[in-house]
């Protein structure tokens, strides 16, 4: 397994937890996976990046994306239990600025 | 220089994670920690990505990109050779990540996050070839020689009002007995008579320490002075009452202990 996606769909969010490696070859079904949520009008989004031991700009670059698809529609996608790495390529891009980042999924979720 | 590692792969996005796993491997073995580890890897995952989306975009099969790991004297050092069209990425402006989101391209982060994650990068053209050389500097403490080469091996003390405070810690044996004698005769040779020894640390004493430390305590007491024990671990007590050495030295609980028993003999 090189990156799964298991999703849930709750009262007012819909959940991504990301466990594994996204990377050039793989960011593209991470942006696909959220897209079909925010087609069927699902614009609550919280990815849960808990089990992502890597992420390239590739990833980062689904997540800008579909953050601004969200907004257009009038929702978020919201961010939560980056690992330490992860939350540093974030701030090095300038996108804990740009996304609400929770330390955990409870939070992310109740946040909307 | 040390040995350099050497991995060719196919200008393909699927073979760029087997270049990651490389190099993250010889990232570990050049000693990086687990951060730098990390930005190797996604500097190369980066760099790669870039040379394969553009300068391969136009070609067919067959196209090699070799990277190669080595380190030299304090620097970890990532050489990417491809042979696709001329095109250095340092040329290129890289975006502003204090950008809103309605601003942001969705371009140009690779060669941003290249920058970020190394310590120096450099592009060169060398005949048909593109080479890109990604240096991430090596700790400190393997910088040249292993750490503190030639200094006095003496353990920590520290001065408080004219008494000395030693120390020592880990196992006191005769591998390192002559460090605790060394540590404690250059206190006695600046005239410092008044001695701390703070053995919190120490996990084991072994014949050879309690030598030291009986022979620098006679020697105190003969000009006047006296060699103050605090915070033995129980076990060390143990070998203290064995041998007879707790009625020789005064031994408290902790420094503290030991410091207010000295003002009041004052």
């Amino acid at each position: 397994m090189v990156m799964e996606i298991n999703s849930s769909q709750m009262k007012r969010v819909q959940l991504f937890e990301v466990v594994g490696r996204v990377d050039s070859t793989n960011a593209t079904e991470l942006g696909q996976t959220m897209d079909r949520a925010v087609d069927d009008g699902r614009n609550n989004v919280v990815l849960d990046l808990g089990g992502v031991e890597y992420m390239s700009s590739a990833g980062l670059r689904e997540m800008v994306r579909v953050l601004k698809r969200v907004k257009r529609g009038g929702g978020d996608l919201r961010i939560a239990n980056p690992s330490e790495r992860v939350q540093e390529v974030l701030e090095l891009a300038g996108l804990d600025t740009i996304f609400e980042i929770y330390p955990t999924q409870v939070e992310a979720v109740g946040s909307f | 220089m040390g040995e350099v590692r050497r991995l060719v792969i196919a200008a393909r996005l699927e073979e760029v994670r087997d270049a990651c796993d490389f190099v993250v491997e010889a990232a570990e073995a050049a000693q990086l920690d687990e951060r730098a580890v990390y930005h190797c890897q996604m500097a190369v995952d980066e760099a790669l990505t870039n040379v394969i989306e553009h300068g391969y975009a136009y070609q067919g099969d067959g196209s090699q990109i070799e990277v190669t790991c080595h380190t030299d004297l304090n620097r970890f050092v990532i050489t990417i050779t491809d042979n696709g069209p001329a095109f250095n990425p340092l040329e290129h402006e890289s975006p502003n990540p204090a950008q809103e989101l309605e601003e942001r391209e969705p371009g140009g982060w690779g060669i941003y996050f290249i920058r970020k994650l190394t310590d120096d990068v450099a592009y060169q053209r060398v005949g048909d070839k593109n080479r890109l050389i990604l240096y991430k500097n090596l700790p400190t403490a393997i910088q040249i020689g292993g750490p503190d080469e030639g200094g006095e091996d003496l353990f920590p003390t520290r001065m408080v009002n004219g008494d000395v405070i030693i120390y020592p810690a880990g196992r006191l044996d005769s591998n390192t007995s002559p460090m605790l004698e060394q540590t404690l005769k250059s206190q006695l040779e600046q005239g410092h008579y008044w001695m701390f020894v703070d053995m919190a640390a120490v996990e084991y004493i072994a014949s050879s320490g309690l030598k030291v430390l009986v022979a620098i305590w006679r020697r105190a007491q003969e000009r006047g002075g006296n060699v103050f024990l605090s915070g033995l671990q129980p076990r060390i007590v143990e070998i203290f009452e064995m041998v007879g050495f707790d009625m020789l030295f005064e031994i408290f609980p902790d420094l503290d202990a030991a410091r207010a028993a000295r003002s009041q003999q004052d």
